[in-house]
């Protein structure tokens, strides 16, 4: 039977390789808008809970989308006097904050990251943000010549490395742990050291001519004690007069899973309506497969074959075909994953790294499983119909193909 | 031994009128008979032939076959008798499109029986068809693959032969050659029914019988006479 299976599919090769390539593009789109779906709401887990801050204070003139700040650690050339950074302690509801310099981000094509590298400076003292990244050895703080990297600067471990940061020599103490968020595209140095370079560094001189980066902080990363209420905190830094906006993590979250919901839901829309057309089509190719082989059904039956062995040889055959497709289409969506989500994640600054193998094989298993699903709903009918035949009439009435 | 036996065997179609190509249809059949059935076309000898095959159920009547009355067997036992009992040699050609002769053979075999590679090669040996073995039966002339059908026929040894026409497209020897086969079957223990127009054939059989208004008349002695 398996034999007769395959020889139908193989001697067939113009039909079959339209029913593969059906099943192959049905799938292709499923497993893409599935594995892209899972990418993101585990993109956005990640997110949230890499995060660390719930509540940024941003300069109030700045224009910087909240979710570059929030996602992927993104630097802003935003400043805002650091007194803020004393004003905020009278905040209530507050259970830490640490302030963050955004420097500069340096096109480093002649050194190992080959891409952008950011420079934040950062306050150890209070810092909670890359605590959870860091080795133990550097959690109590840095030196001014001591940097820390993030994860895309070396495949191998930079620690006990000298680097030369816009002409200064850093040692490099610790490698961040992989965040899947630009902080791995980040040196990290003491915020204190990162004010210095602005005025040591020509480059940098330049622009900030007559103001002292020691009077300036880029941004205040906020912590809630419990119980506190995010939007009443907001209201309580729009009435306290401070130079500074409050952006809630959990609002830039919300507003960007709202967003993708949205776009999710017409993706699998699309997908559910490709999934359709694509049963009928192959209904309706099926059927006429049935048609064409009416005689050899009547035939198989006369020589004994049962309508249950009829019914399991079609959808034997289609499901055969539509596994073929599965594969093929599972690979072809594996293959241009990653593209579509790096696609994404630009375009939501979203969270990477969530794209891994298990996640892959989940897919591309979801797709196969899909795919025969669909050969065998496509084929049920026809299979059911041809299986029922009387034999006589379908001997008798059918032409052989 | 009797293999099967028709009783008053009736069967109407209903094409917009009634067509009623079997009336009263009797007969019984025994292991060795080679049975030829005559009568002009479109008489009904064929709904006989699939009546007796169980692909097609008689409207009254009894079919006894190995004393079991058929038409209380279900789809799934009528499947079984044909595959194990019954060997079909249809007017068309009908063969398998996706499978090689050998592997029509093989895979006839197999629906009722272990397949034996050995016995699929000596039938295609006696039906001249040895240097087709692998082809597929549209590379094959309509002799070639007549005889591939009564090769595929006889592939599990069934009790009951029936053959609609089967020197069809066969040329003089090839005609004498599947006759013989066929009365060897006979001669074996099985049992021929065989359908033709062809007299010549007919003076062949151990029975000759004609299909007259729907009825079955044996009409051995008279032809004798």
């Amino acid at each position: 039977m398996l034999m007769l299976i395959w020889k139908n599919i193989t001697r067939r090769r113009a039909q079959s390789a339209l029913t593969v390539t059906i099943a192959m593009l049905t799938v292709m789109v499923f497993v893409t808008v599935f594995g892209v779906f899972q990418t993101v709401n585990q993109g956005l887990a990640l997110s949230r809970k890499r995060l660390g801050a719930d509540a940024v204070l941003i300069p109030r003139y700045a224009t910087a989308d909240g979710s570059d700040l929030l996602f992927t650690a993104i630097p802003e050339n935003i400043y805002m006097p650091a007194e803020v950074l004393e004003q905020a302690k009278e905040l209530t509801g507050i259970a830490s904050m640490t302030p963050q310099f955004y420097c500069q981000t340096l096109a480093l094509s002649c050194c190992e990251p080959g891409e952008e590298a950011r420079i934040i400076g950062y306050d150890s003292s209070s810092d909670f943000i890359l605590q959870p990244y860091l080795s133990e050895s550097s959690q109590d703080g840095i030196t001014p010549d001591e940097l820390i990297v993030g994860r895309n600067f070396e495949d191998d471990d930079l620690v006990g490395y000298n680097y030369l940061v816009l002409g200064k020599k850093f040692k490099v103490v610790d490698m961040l742990e992989p965040t899947g968020t630009g902080m791995d595209s980040t040196m990290f140095m003491d915020i204190r050291t990162a004010q210095d370079m602005c005025l040591e560094s020509e480059v940098l001189r330049e622009d900030w001519q007559d103001r002292d980066p020691h009077d300036y902080i880029s941004v205040i990363m906020i912590r809630f004690a419990d119980g506190v209420d995010p939007q009443a905190f907001v209201q309580q830094v729009e009435e306290s007069g401070i130079d500074a906006k409050c952006i809630l993590t959990g609002d830039t979250i919300s507003s960007l899973q709202s967003q993708l919901d949205v776009i999710m839901k017409i993706m699998f829309a699309l997908w559910a309506a490709s999934f359709l057309i694509a049963i009928l089509a192959l209904v309706g190719r099926f059927n006429a497969l049935a048609r064409e082989r009416r005689k050899e059904i009547g035939l198989l039956r006369a020589m004994g074959l049962k309508r249950l062995q009829v019914f399991g040889l079609i959808i034997g055959e289609t499901c055969t075909m539509a596994l073929m497709g599965g594969i093929l289409g599972s690979a072809a969506a594996l293959c241009c994953m990653n593209p579509v989500i790096h696609l994404l994640e630009d375009a939501f600054k979203l969270s990477s790294s969530v794209w891994t193998g298990p996640l892959a094989l989940l897919c591309g298993g979801f797709g196969i499983v899909l795919a025969v699903l669909l050969g065998f709903l496509a084929a049920i009918v026809p299979a059911w119909k041809s299986a029922s035949m009387d034999p006589q009439a379908a001997i008798t009435q059918g032409e052989v193909n | 031994m009797e293999i099967c036996r028709l009783e008053h065997i009736h069967k109407d179609y209903r094409m917009g009128e009634v067509v009623t190509p079997l009336k009263d249809v009797s007969l019984t059949v025994h292991s060795g008979d080679f049975i030829v059935v005559e009568g002009p076309s479109g008489i009904g000898k064929s709904t006989l032939l699939y009546v007796m095959g169980t692909l097609l159920q008689s409207d009254g009547g009894t079919y006894l076959f190995e004393d079991k009355d058929v038409s209380r067997f279900s789809d799934s036992e009528k499947s079984g008798l044909r595959a194990g009992k019954i060997g079909f040699l249809f007017q068309d050609s009908a063969l398998i499109q996706a499978l090689t002769l050998r592997e029509n053979l093989l895979f006839a075999q197999g629906i009722g029986q272990k397949k034996d590679p050995a016995q699929a090669d000596e039938l295609l040996r006696r039906f001249g068809l040895e240097d087709r073995a692998g082809f597929f039966p549209y590379q094959l002339s309509g002799g070639q693959r007549r005889r591939a059908m009564a090769a595929r026929a006889l592939i599990h040894h069934p009790a009951l032969i029936l053959a609609d026409e089967p020197t069809n497209d066969l040329d003089e020897h090839w005609s004498l050659e599947i006759i013989r086969i066929l009365k060897e079957q006979a001669g074996s223990g099985s049992a021929v029914v065989m359908v033709t127009h062809n007299s010549r054939w007919a003076e062949e059989a151990s029975k000759r019988c004609r299909l007259e208004d729907g009825i079955l008349i044996d009409i051995s002695q008279t032809a004798a006479i």
